[in-house]
């Protein structure tokens, strides 16, 4: 029994001083440029999307949305949501425009009133379509955003991972910080645990089904987020990923958002 | 009678679809009014279905829209309707887009009024809000700069503003006779109009110039008072919109200003909108939005209800899986004679059909003031809408 307990002491010392030793807030800064510049130069992309929500009960609704997002250069990307179900919000067409360190443009166009629309973009806690996804979560993921600790190396799925933990730079976010899982071979992140600004575990959002595009960019075909406060849970479905179409920085203007069908 | 219209719907859409690539798409509303104080001899309750059908049909880089209605009121021949709203062929030339045909055409910053959204006339007896709109006859360009966005609009015929039966509601209760026109071509006067609009940072700006028909007519009684004539003013007017969009406050402007010259006179004029919207995110724990809106509308044109109105709201939106979200504006002049309050609520029932609920009650000290004729027209009204 004594030789259990000092074995059990010297793990929990051991683990509390590997931690110590390598919790990095450097190294987590150049794992997530990393993950970045691996990322950089997919120009432009489309996909379609089938978002289901579920409730706590298990009962499900669907949503069709397409999705079109530009490569940023200097600025972040600039990114283009298209309703297309249900038929009350047919139509309606989400345009931002993301900054790596100032609030995001955001305009909203609304087809009844064929009115584009400058909305505030400090609504980033907020539920995006009554999902359990938050506009800050569909969002360009921009390095600035965040500062970065590294946390410790860590198996998930059977792959080798970087456990590092982003706690967002912007007061106006919804969360505390987030621990992030991401595979050691291509940077894909495979696990986020959102902590809301209680610092208690409030979300978990899983990324599965990864493919890989034009031999390197890699996306998730299937997100899976689940709010742990509520029970609830949204599931992001991607089809017909197309990259480098053609579209040009214009089509990412408010003005198109009047001439997107 | 409404299923009836359903099912023919339905099967029209079917048939329609093929030929447009899968690009057609309809909307059936239902739509039932109560009126608690209806006076004697006008409608205690209305009932009406309308059809909306949206098709467009891309080839290389041209496009043809269509958005056609098709309403059908029970009593009301002021609110039956067969429109293009939009029915247009749009390509590129010249580094422009170019439009001809029907358009619908929004310019505006503000929530209560939008004194600079000159393009389309008001389907007023549609009472559908903002949009609730006639199709523009135009040719117009659209050039995207670096700048910003350049429009150029020539609408070759003028719509005459819808109005409801005397006995139905809103209405004064007087019938409404032939228009009278300040331009001697009368409805088949020219209209033109240029918008610029740009934004740098948290501001999006935008200034406009008009010449045309105004939109809304002076509505003057006849010499033995058993009709209302429509006149149809000249206007010659510039516009100008602003907004600050901050973290979580929005600031307003738009406003009008030229002369209107018409039959009955002439006059310089300006009407300006002027607001703040304040919100909440997710106050008291709760993932909805409350939203605060305060405006102050300023309108010396003879066709305004009143020359000053202060107008404050209330929008929350619950981000709930049905969109539920409810709207509450209240306005009152600044004499404090007539004011009118409205409450608009709607949410989703389920993929294909939503609800909407609308109330809205006019007041006045005056009975002859502009809401005090509208005192019988508080009203009630549900609609189903049904997507397709």
């Amino acid at each position: 029994m004594k030789f259990a307990t000092i074995t059990m002491f010297v793990t929990l010392a051991c683990a509390i001083i590997t931690t110590i030793t390598f919790a990095s807030p450097e190294k987590g800064l150049e794992i997530a440029i990393e993950a970045d510049s691996r990322d950089k130069g997919f120009g432009d992309s489309t996909a379609q999307i089938t978002m289901i929500l579920m409730d706590k009960y298990g009962q499900s609704t669907e949503r069709a949305i397409r999705n079109r997002t530009f490569e940023g250069d200097n600025e972040g990307d600039k990114s283009l949501v298209i309703f297309d179900s249900p038929g009350d919000v047919r139509g309606t067409a989400f345009l931002s425009h993301t900054k790596k360190s100032d609030s995001d443009d955001q305009w909203l166009y609304l087809p009844a009133l064929k009115r584009v629309k400058r909305i505030a973009s400090s609504n980033k806690a907020g539920p995006f379509m009554g999902s359990e996804f938050s506009y800050e979560d569909i969002a360009s993921q921009e390095v600035e955003k965040y500062t970065y600790n590294f946390l410790r190396d860590e198996e998930l799925n059977g792959l080798d991972c970087f456990v590092v933990e982003y706690d967002p730079v912007d007061p106006k976010s919804g969360y505390k910080r987030q621990i992030v899982w991401m595979d050691k071979s291509e940077y894909r992140v495979h696990k986020i645990d959102f902590y809301d600004r209680k610092d208690a575990l409030l979300k978990t959002l899983t990324y599965e089904d990864y493919k890989q595009y034009l031999d390197k960019f890699w996306r998730s075909n299937r997100l899976v987020m689940i709010n742990h406060q509520t029970g609830k849970k949204t599931e992001l479905l991607f089809a017909d990923w197309k990259f480098r179409t053609g579209m040009t920085e214009r089509d990412f203007e408010k003005s198109a958002l009047k001439r997107t069908r | 009678m409404i299923t009836y219209c359903a099912r023919f719907f339905a099967i029209f859409i079917l048939l329609v679809q093929p030929a447009f690539a899968g690009k057609v798409n309809g909307t059936l509303s239902s739509r039932l009014d109560f009126y608690p104080d209806h006076s004697k001899g006008t409608a205690s309750e209305g009932r009406s279905a309308e059809v909306k059908i949206d098709a467009f049909h891309d080839f290389d880089e041209s496009r043809i829209v269509g958005e056609l209605i098709f309403r059908w009121d029970e009593k009301d021949s002021g609110r039956r309707i067969t429109e293009a709203r939009q029915a247009y062929f749009r390509s590129p030339f010249a580094g422009f887009d170019v439009f001809v045909g029907n358009r619908q055409e929004f310019w505006g910053k503000a929530e209560s009024k939008n004194v600079v959204d000159v393009i389309n006339q008001s389907d007023a007896a549609a009472n559908e809000g903002k949009s609730g709109k006639l199709g523009a006859p135009s040719i117009s360009a659209e050039r995207y700069l670096d700048i910003g966005d350049l429009q150029l609009w020539y609408i070759s015929n003028f719509r005459e503003k819808t109005f409801n039966d005397s006995d139905a509601h809103p209405s004064s209760g007087v019938p409404i006779s032939s228009a009278q026109y300040a331009r001697k071509d009368g409805k088949d006067a020219d209209d033109f109009a240029v918008r610029f609009s740009s934004f740098a940072g948290d501001w999006d700006l935008a200034g406009s110039v008009f010449y045309g028909t105004a939109r809304d007519p002076i509505l003057s009684v006849n010499s033995n008072g058993s009709a209302l004539t429509p006149h149809y003013a000249l206007q010659k007017s510039i516009g100008f919109e602003a907004q600050y969009t901050g973290d979580v406050t929005l600031l307003k402007w738009e406003s009008l200003h030229g002369t209107q010259s018409s039959l009955i006179g002439a006059h310089d004029f300006a009407a300006t909108v002027a607001g703040i919207e304040y919100t909440f995110y997710g106050p008291f724990e709760r993932i909805w939005d409350i939203g605060l809106i305060g405006e102050i509308q300023h309108d010396d044109r003879p066709q305004a209800a009143a020359n000053q109105f202060g107008v404050a709201g209330v929008r929350i939106v619950f981000n709930d899986i049905a969109d539920s979200n409810i709207l509450f504006l209240a306005s009152v002049d600044r004499k404090i004679d007539q004011s009118f309050v409205s409450l608009e609520a709607s949410r989703r029932i389920n993929d294909v059909t939503s609800i909407k609920l609308t109330t809205q009650f006019y007041n006045a000290r005056t009975a002859t003031s502009t809401f005090g004729q509208l005192s019988d027209d508080d009203a009630f009204t549900l609609t189903l809408n049904m997507f397709f």
